[in-house]
């Protein structure tokens, strides 16, 4: 879909515009389901799990059930359903066991959310406590209790997942090309090193929420805080066993998602409530705790790298092994696993690769989808291996990087071969190296360091990733002429707040050739009468829908061509528009108006031709393959967006505690199509990713409860924690198949800022970490080459302050 | 209990529970849904709203507390059809992506230039540091301050490599 | 949302004693609300009544004479405090204390009092109060009571305060104004957070007081010590007095190191 337009050509793309739905957010105008109240709505409440594992013995509801104003009470043992993304395994509410703090076990639905929330209170449950396994490395063990014993009868999603019964491996998944052993015989160095991170919360703004009707008809209406509508229904449908065109999904506004809403989560249990209650709506929100733990997370990741390096410092081999923490449930977590299994090398030529990438169940919240799939835990371990090689064999690391980085010719590690076209990462890693002037300190960053007795540090780290996403992933845009000349244009992509509504508005104005004034992309979605898309993930949207946007504008234009010709007795080729008008090209005063043709165009006596103007436009991606189950080989990536970020940090080498002085990040976006959009993505994932180095992660005692399931000890960045200054690149190498060349941006700015800032405090202090996040106790024990503390599984979580737990 | 209160300079009277929150009694109850619950907790600053005259998280004020008092919300910041000074920044600049925190940024805001009309960056991010912003990163959101406040005279941009 | 109690706002301090003495621990008092309805909500507290301080005659604002020194009441804010051009001149530590309290909109309602009578152990007023010897009024329907802040706290989330009393009065003395201090908290983000670990530090004339919160059962007092002492005497003489322990937002080990780091340099801040 690349338009070869010159860029003094566009009047849109690539141009400042405003956010179109900015108003009504600036006004409180703007609707989210958190704001909506239904005729006859009734509340919802949940009753948690207090343990980690345990039997259920014996649930005892009659309380909850006399209490004036219940309308219904629900319990796992009447509800014979089940949910899974990739693989089948988890019950609407627990049925006989609990496998994480926090698992629903029973809800009720009332006339107010106080009487809920008594009868949830008055539900008495008697559970046998069973010990949990908490850590992914244990749960791999061969006497590891088992998370899911009945792995072997659950429905899974075959063409692409591998679980293993009689263990906790949810999926293997495996990836081989070349001779590894043969690598490592002629490697002058081999270096092995292992990275862990902790389980991370998403922290959308607006909690998981939703408002359910299952009408007595079995005609049902969802209303969802959620990302992908289409898959919503298409999830519960299977659940259900319901035709997908009884179910209509609408989506409103929606208070951020970063992941976390990309599935279906909460829908099902709240429908349920609503069946039961006779079809009044019931609507559930998530309380910020509940967002924690009754909701999921980030899956945490144990990263063991060997590398085999040649004497010039090339990669001759590199053997990887992950062990990703599913949490209880399989979710996403066997499909991030497998996205990250293909990319794990990160933009880097590896003649031989062997990867083995394990999805492990343990009794913990479950991990799903979170910005970046994958990509910001691995390459956490990945750029800061990158460092500690180049560290190892005596060279510097940006000149490492540079010398493996993956060049046009390369195949990657599925195969796949890379092309000019591709992208440029060296460019995105040169000019970050360039911003913060790596490799040397400055005179003024010199006297700094003397004023302070602060240390100076610059590090920088590489990114990519492609769209996970099956090989056949669809969309389809459609755009209706109004009467007045203005479009509505209609996809199933939700706005989560990334931006596309008005990147999608500038693309069609531009093939249009409207004023964007003319065009409107709706906000709120629904599966009635919304096209399909797959869903609203994966930094696909901008490429898959742009083009379905391109293809609805020229089949809009099309149409409206056909009919002018009719109108003005001429043949189509002879024809041109404007914003207003389809005339002759070369009689330009003969033409015909939108106004007139948008409804079908009506000749002087009253007869007419054309109907209303419609464009569709459909895409599915292209040239894509399933990957082989045992080599890993095949044609995964949509596009590749690559990148880079630099930071320079100051640290006390006495206490370990830091600050970023400057970030400067690049990315090879193909096409920018809204600056401000673009530079909106790059610093709000700058600082998620920030936020993920310096200090978000769950802690779990002993037992499994969740110590830290609010703000009070899961912080989360604010505007004093910014680095003080910030640098955003952008290289535009096109993407051939991208909307004017464009390719996804939207979670990649998260990908490698932990790892360019650890990059950073070794430069500075010395210290080797190996952890993630960054705490500044961390790097106090790293400077003194004390034991690292791992007290994310902590053996004294009692604190004199503790973060009130609510269940 | 009954409470009289002026919310956005009209008067309201009506039955409230002294459990009630000052957030969801204008939520649930008189519709301004504008004003967010992001934490419950104080600790995030979506339901920034202003009370007798400064800001406060509304989760942690009881609609019982406002008997006799005044509350001014996001609802309130259009005046005679015309966008607030503060409000056009943030339009201008993309100071805000998913727009759930964006009402009680835009009330803290408020009561940052009342109090200081030409805030340093640093001023800014002190000022704003009790709102969570999930999606922005806060830097498009300080240059719309910094453009409301008449102290930008270049917007933020996208360098090319 | 917070379960059901009943809302009363007494006018006078006699309505407000005799309805402490008829509901006792039955009642929470509030002020600000930030601990108080925050903690209703989590169910830690479950009172049957709340009562109103903000609509009692005479106990907002703050106050400064020569006899009582600057008086806090039991709805001064936080903000109140950071706002008073005397306590900015005179009382440097206080405001620094106040400034590292949770965000602007949450000092809009936090009151001095409300810190400490919430007895937390990582309290940010309470350093500032201990190191200037400030003194706390407690009433209640039988009288008056007067004590020292280093009396007052007997344990986490734990005062002297008996059920059908309320802390009143918090007096710091004129004599503690141009006292040199400062503060300094670790946190794990720049922005507002709780304390890992908190040091005060004040020095009048020949003396030297320092206080540590988040690093004991209660915040912490070491008082009168030579102004002139060896920075190392005065780590060990703050070691000895504190007992940090490991949890969920720091190990012991890392608190000690912390608290000994920010005594050797307030020292050499308020020396200089």
């Amino acid at each position: 879909m690349l338009e070869k337009l010159k860029a003094e050509e566009l009047r849109y793309v690539g141009k400042e515009a405003r956010r179109s739905e900015a108003r009504d957010k600036l006004t409180g105008s703007a609707t989210y389901v958190s704001d909506m109240i239904l005729p006859g709505m009734l509340w919802a409440q949940v009753k948690k799990s207090p343990h980690a594992r345990a039997k259920i013995v014996k649930i005892d509801t009659s309380k909850a059930e006399a209490l004036y104003g219940v309308r219904a009470v629900l319990t796992g043992a009447e509800l014979n359903y089940r949910l899974g993304l990739y693989v089948v395994d988890k019950d609407i509410l627990a049925k006989t066991e609990v496998r994480h703090y926090g698992e629903a076990v029973a809800a009720v639905a009332a006339d107010t959310l106080a009487i809920a929330k008594k009868a949830v209170d008055l539900i008495e449950v008697e559970y046998e406590v069973l010990k949990p396994v908490l850590n992914h490395m244990d749960a791999m063990k061969a006497e590891a209790p088992l998370v899911h014993p009945d792995l072997g009868s659950y429905d899974f999603m075959k063409a692409a997942f591998t679980p293993q019964p009689g263990t906790n491996v949810a999926n293997l998944t495996k990836l081989r090309k070349g001779d590894v052993e043969a690598g490592f015989a002629e490697a002058q160095w081999i270096v092995e090193r292992e990275y862990t991170n902790p389980s991370v919360q998403h922290v959308p703004m607006e909690t998981h929420v939703a408002i359910v009707e299952w009408k007595p008809s079995d005609d049902i209406v969802i209303h969802t805080s959620a990302q992908s509508p289409f898959t919503v229904r298409n999830l519960f449908c299977y659940t259900f066993k319901l035709p997908l065109n009884k179910v209509r999904v609408l989506i409103p506004h929606v208070g951020g998602g970063f992941g976390g809403k990309a599935g279906i989560h909460i829908e099902p249990l709240v429908a349920c409530l609503s069946r039961k209650a006779g079809g009044r709506p019931v609507k559930f929100q998530a309380t910020r705790e509940e967002e924690f733990s009754l909701l999921p997370c980030r899956s945490a990741l144990t990263y063991r790298i060997k590398t085999g390096v040649s004497a010039e410092g090339k990669i001759l081999a590199q053997k990887m092994e992950m062990f990703w923490d599913a949490g209880a449930y399989a979710d996403y977590a066997v499909n991030v696993t497998r996205a990250s299994g293909y990319s794990a090398a990160g933009p880097y030529h590896i003649p031989a690769a062997w990867i083995d990438a394990y999805t492990v169940y343990t009794n913990k919240p479950y991990g799903t989808a979170y910005r970046g799939f994958g990509h910001v835990e691995f390459f956490w371990g990945l750029e800061r291996h990158m460092e500690l090689v180049a560290q190892a064999i005596g060279m510097d690391s940006l000149e490492f990087r540079r010398k493996n980085l993956l060049v046009p010719g390369n195949l990657t590690l599925t195969g796949e071969e890379i092309f000019e076209s591709s992208g440029n990462p060296r460019k995105c890693l040169d000019a970050v190296a360039k911003s913060i002037g790596y490799g040397s300190l400055t005179t003024e960053e010199k006297a700094r360091e003397k004023r302070t007795g602060r240390k100076i540090g610059k590090g920088v780290a590489t990114l990519h990733k492609a769209p996970a996403m099956p090989p056949f992933t669809a969309t389809a845009a459609i755009i209706k002429m109004n009467s007045d000349g203005t479009v509505n244009v209609n996809i199933g992509l939700t706005e989560i707040g990334q931006g596309s509504t008005i990147a999608f508005e500038q693309i069609v104005a531009e093939r249009l050739k409207f004023r964007l004034d003319q065009v409107k992309v709706t906000i709120e979605k629904d599966t009635d009468r919304d096209p399909y898309d797959w869903q609203t993930v994966a930094s696909k949207g901008l490429l898959l829908t742009g083009n379905a946007c391109i293809l609805a504008a020229d089949d809009l234009l099309a149409h409206a061509y056909e009919t002018s010709a009719q109108a003005l007795h001429c043949q189509v080729v002879d024809l041109d528009h404007d914003d207003k008008r389809v005339f002759l090209k070369h009689h330009p005063n003969h033409g015909v108006t939108f106004t007139s043709l948008a409804l079908g165009y009506a000749f002087p006596d009253g007869n007419a031709i054309g109907g209303p103007l419609i464009g569709v436009g459909r895409y599915v991606a292209q040239g894509l393959t399933n990957l082989d189950k045992e080599t890993g080989q095949g044609n995964p990536a949509l596009d590749w967006t690559f990148g880079a970020h630099g930071i320079v940090v100051e640290v006390d080498p006495a206490t370990g505690e830091f600050h970023v002085l400057k970030i400067s990040s690049a990315f090879d976006v193909g096409k920018v199509i809204n600056p401000e959009s673009v530079r909106g993505q790059c610093i709000g994932g700058m600082l998620q990713g920030l936020g993920t180095a310096l200090c978000e992660g769950y802690i779990y005692d002993e037992a499994g409860h969740l110590l830290n399931p609010s703000f009070t000890d899961n912080k989360i960045l604010t505007s004093r924690d910014l680095p003080d200054e910030i640098e955003c690149i952008v290289v535009e190498t096109p993407q051939l198949d991208g909307p004017f060349g464009a390719r996804g941006v939207g979670e990649h700015p998260m990908i490698s800022v932990a790892p360019a800032l650890g990059n950073a405090i070794q430069h500075a202090v010395e210290a080797e970490l190996t952890h993630m996040p960054i705490r500044a106790e961390d790097v106090w024990r790293g400077i003194r080459k004390h034991e690292p503390v791992d007290n994310w599984i902590t053996k004294t979580p009692t604190g004199s302050c503790k973060s009130n737990v609510l269940l | 209990m009954k409470i009289q209160l002026t919310v956005n300079g009209s008067r309201y009277e009506k039955d409230v529970e002294e459990n009630r929150t000052l957030l969801r009694f204008l939520r649930e109850d008189l519709g301004f849904t504008g004003t967010k619950e992001g934490c419950g907790a104080g600790e995030c600053g979506a339901c920034t709203v202003f009370f007798n005259g400064k800001t406060v998280n509304a989760c942690m004020v009881l609609a019982v507390e406002a008997d006799g008092g005044s509350v001014e919300t996001i609802e309130g910041e259009v005046k005679d059809g015309k966008f607030s000074v503060i409000q056009e920044a943030f339009d201008r600049n993309h100071g805000l992506q998913c727009g759930f925190c964006t009402a009680g940024m835009i009330l803290s805001v408020k009561e940052l230039l009342h109090r200081n009309p030409k805030p340093t960056e640093d001023q800014i991010k002190d000022g704003l540091e009790g709102n969570f912003c999930r999606c922005t990163g806060y830097t498009q959101i300080i240059e719309s301050v910094l453009d409301a406040s008449g102290q930008l005279p270049k917007k933020g941009e996208l360098h090319h490599a | 949302m917070l379960q059901s109690f009943r809302y009363m706002a007494p006018r006078t301090r006699p309505e407000l004693l005799d309805l402490l003495a008829e509901y006792g621990s039955r009642a929470k008092l509030l002020a600000g609300g930030t601990d108080l309805l925050v903690t209703i909500r989590a169910g830690v507290h479950k009172p049957e009544v709340v009562i109103d301080l903000k609509k009692v005659e005479g106990f907002s604002g703050l106050s400064w004479s020569q006899t009582d020194g600057l008086v806090f009441r039991p709805t001064t804010t936080i903000n109140e405090v950071l706002q008073d051009a005397r306590v900015r001149k005179d009382y440097p530590l206080l405001a620094a204390c106040a400034h590292d309290l949770a965000s602007y909109q949450v000092r809009n309602r936090a009151t001095v009092i409300g810190n400490v009578v919430n007895a937390s152990p990582c309290s940010d007023m309470a350093p500032a109060l201990l190191c200037l010897g400030a003194t706390a009024v407690l009433s209640s329907k039988s009288g008056e009571r007067r004590v020292l802040f280093q009396d007052f706290f007997i344990g986490v989330k734990r005062t002297i305060l008996r059920p059908e009393e309320f802390l009143e009065r918090i007096e710091i003395p004129a004599a503690s104004a141009g006292v040199k201090g400062d503060y300094r908290k670790l946190k794990r983000i720049q922005g507002h957070d709780l304390g890992i670990v908190g040091v005060a530090v004040a020095l009048k004339g020949g003396k030297l007081n320092i206080a540590v919160s988040s690093a004991a059962p209660t915040p912490v007092l070491v008082q009168g010590l030579d102004a002139g002492i060896a920075v190392e005497a005065a780590v060990e003489a703050v070691a000895k007095a504190t007992s940090p322990i490991s949890d969920v937002r720091c190990t012991k080990e890392y608190r000690e190191f912390m608290i000994g780091t920010y005594v050797r340099r307030l020292l050499q801040e308020v020396r200089a």
